[in-house]
């Protein structure tokens, strides 16, 4: 067997292996419909029948009738269909990952009722196994291993960004604390990106009066291994946050303007370790609606009501599977009563921005997912909105990077900022 | 015995056998490989997110597509779907021969509609067929997905109906009996085929709207 051969049949091997019930019934049910497609971004933008959300699934599905299925096995017998070999997974792993967001829109349309977007993740592990990940990726899920953070950023610039946040806010940042609530945990998007989220969130924590904590040691949320579909470097990530909150004892974690991080600690964590952990995973946007409700905090009504019209983009994994829906809403609802307007598609229909699941952090697809951003942009104009807010960093980073590929001129805004700056405190 | 007996007959009978234990196994295959059990915590109920799903995926689904992604591309790929999936159930389940030979099979029987009424939900099935295969031969997507089983599995559903529709129509001037049993032989070849082919959805279906229903509503998020 030659080493390209040993490579292909590890990736095989890992999609046998991972067969279980829930993987067999689904691929058993799809009718081949092809109506996933029109859910598509990817699809929708560019018309490219490859794109099919389904089709993104067809190595797996191939992997699994060949070797469970009677006819699968005839038809590989007499060459109807041929092995998985290293030009399917060169091609699979353009599709899985550089076209699909895991945005999950495609397993709300499929009138089986298959998490399609589910099974591409199984794929993208697949294609982990047999090193077909995008190489970036793979840097990245090296980094975060290594230093902490995927693009590198090591202990000693998380401490002096905290330093930094001290400044800002004249006070000292809770360390470590014993017994806190709420232990906060960032995302290195925020370090680069959105450095004043640190000081946005330390003042709602400390204006609603909440007993939180942050933590050097659980510093980064981003978890490279959910988005390269490595379970084993996801528990190994998952793990440093999940023990930092059980030695401090605190009730909640809570994640911040970060999608895939938060479904990784609120569903993954759990199953990762085998066991349901003893603390709730709240995101920052379900948590200020919370405190809003409780009274705990006090917005200025209608501060940001002006000329702009601003529309709320829902996160994929924030709202679509994270399911809040309704806070951002009940927010905009109070700052921005007036210049606050949904997109025609909202709450779990929203289109994907086209930068989630590790598509923005691939080169190579860059014009692909400014493709996709398209219909977004297009969601925006179709009402008139100016400006756009959200509660995922991503989102934020690919929407600004679109408003400029586009030349689109708008403000792209945070949550979290909007409430920092409406908040009597 | 002539061809219709044997058709009628022990042909029938062999075909639902592998009909029926093609199916168990089938079904038993997939349940005995076991599901993985959640440990997070669940934010809704998931027993209301089977519910909704069924409401949805048997309701609204097939007869009025969502607004967001297919209406403004391929409604009519939904609601063909729709209309031909019922149109084979109510002529399967509700004219009065089909009821008499599930009488034969079952022991009891049940009320059926007039014969025009059938007539037209089989001509709403066919018609539903018909714009199902040309999407798969038009649309790209739909071309790119359709392999053979997709091909051998229209023929095979499709036939049993049109030799139906002939049977009742007294069509072409075939002797009855030849076109009957024409029809019994695509019915047994539908049985038969049914277990090693996609056909098995009818199952699988259940399955996987229930795995849908149960995983979205327990994140607490519409299925």
């Amino acid at each position: 067997m030659s080493a390209t051969e040993i490579i292909d049949q590890q990736a095989l091997n890992f999609f046998v292996k991972n067969v279980g019930a829930e993987v067999a019934s689904q691929l058993e049910a799809c009718t081949r419909c092809g109506l996933c497609a029109d859910a598509c971004h990817f699809y929708i933008s560019t018309g490219n029948p490859e794109y099919t959300p389904i089709w993104k699934v067809e190595l797996l599905r191939r992997a699994y009738e060949q070797n469970y299925t009677i006819l699968g096995k005839l038809k590989t017998a007499i060459g109807l269909d041929k092995r998985i070999d290293t030009e399917d997974i060169a091609h699979w792993a353009v599709l899985d990952f550089q076209a699909c967001t895991v945005c999950k829109r495609c397993s709300f349309v499929c009138p089986m009722g298959i998490d399609i977007a589910g099974l591409i993740g199984k794929v993208r592990a697949g294609l982990t196994a047999a090193h077909a990940t995008p190489p970036k990726l793979m840097a990245m899920t090296k980094n975060q291993l290594e230093k902490g953070s995927p693009d590198g950023s090591d202990e000693a610039k998380w401490a002096a960004w905290f330093k930094w946040g001290e400044e800002q806010l004249g006070k000292s940042l809770p360390m470590d604390v014993k017994g806190a609530d709420s232990l906060v945990v960032f995302t290195m998007l925020e370090l680069n990106s959105f450095r004043n989220n640190l000081v946005h969130i330390a003042r709602i924590m400390n204006a609603a009066g909440e007993k939180w904590t942050l933590s050097l040691r659980a510093r980064d949320a981003f978890n490279m291994g959910t988005v390269i579909g490595d379970g084993a470097v996801q528990k190994k990530l998952a793990e440093r946050i999940v023990k930092v909150a059980h030695e401090l004892g605190v009730k909640r974690i809570i994640v911040t303007e970060c999608g895939h991080g938060y479904v990784t600690l609120r569903q993954a964590a759990h199953n990762l370790f085998g066991e349901t952990l003893p603390f709730d995973v709240v995101h920052i946007t379900e948590l200020m609606g919370d405190f809003v409700r409780q009274g705990r905090l006090k917005l200025r009504k209608g501060y940001f009501d002006n000329e702009h019209r601003i529309t709320y983009h829902d996160a994929c994994k924030i709202q679509r599977i994270g399911g809040n829906f309704d806070s951002p809403r009940e927010i905009l609802n109070l700052i921005a009563p007036s210049s606050f307007v949904e997109m025609n598609l909202n709450r779990e229909q929203s289109f994907c921005c086209g930068g989630g699941g590790g598509v923005r952090a691939i080169p190579e697809a860059y014009d692909l997912r400014m493709e996709a951003f398209s219909l977004k942009a297009a969601q925006m104009r179709e009402v008139d909105a100016t400006d756009v807010v959200m509660s995922c960093s991503n989102c934020r980073l690919q929407f600004k990077e679109g408003f400029e590929h586009f030349r689109i001129q708008g403000e792209v805004k945070g949550l979290v900022e909007m409430v920092a700056e409406a908040m009597i405190e | 015995m002539d061809w219709l007996e044997f058709f009628r007959g022990p042909m029938f009978q062999i075909a639902l056998l592998v009909f029926i234990l093609g199916m168990v196994y089938r079904f038993l295959r997939i349940v005995l490989m076991g599901w993985k059990k959640d440990y997070s915590p669940p934010r809704g109920s998931a027993a209301a997110g089977v519910v909704k799903t069924y409401v949805k995926g048997l309701g609204f689904l097939p007869f009025l597509p969502p607004k967001f992604p297919g209406t403004r591309h391929r409604p009519l790929t939904y609601i063909a779907g729709g209309m031909f999936h019922l149109g084979l159930f109510v002529v399967i389940f509700l004219s009065t021969p089909h009821m008499e030979a599930w009488r034969s099979v079952l022991g009891f029987g049940w009320p059926t509609l007039p014969t025009p009424f059938i007539d037209g939900f089989a001509a709403m099935s066919m018609i539903g067929m018909i714009i199902l295969l040309s999407n798969r031969i038009v649309s790209p997507v739909g071309r790119m997905l359709t392999g053979l089983g997709e091909w051998l599995n229209w023929i095979v559903v499709f036939l049993p109906l049109l030799s139906g529709w002939v049977l009742y129509h007294h069509l072409f001037g075939m002797p009855y009996q030849t076109i009957f049993a024409i029809h019994m032989f695509t019915v047994d070849w539908l049985l038969i085929w049914i277990p090693f082919s996609r056909i098995s959805h009818f199952m699988t279906y259940f399955i996987t709207r229930t795995m849908h229903g149960a995983k979205f509503g327990r994140l607490g998020v519409e299925p």
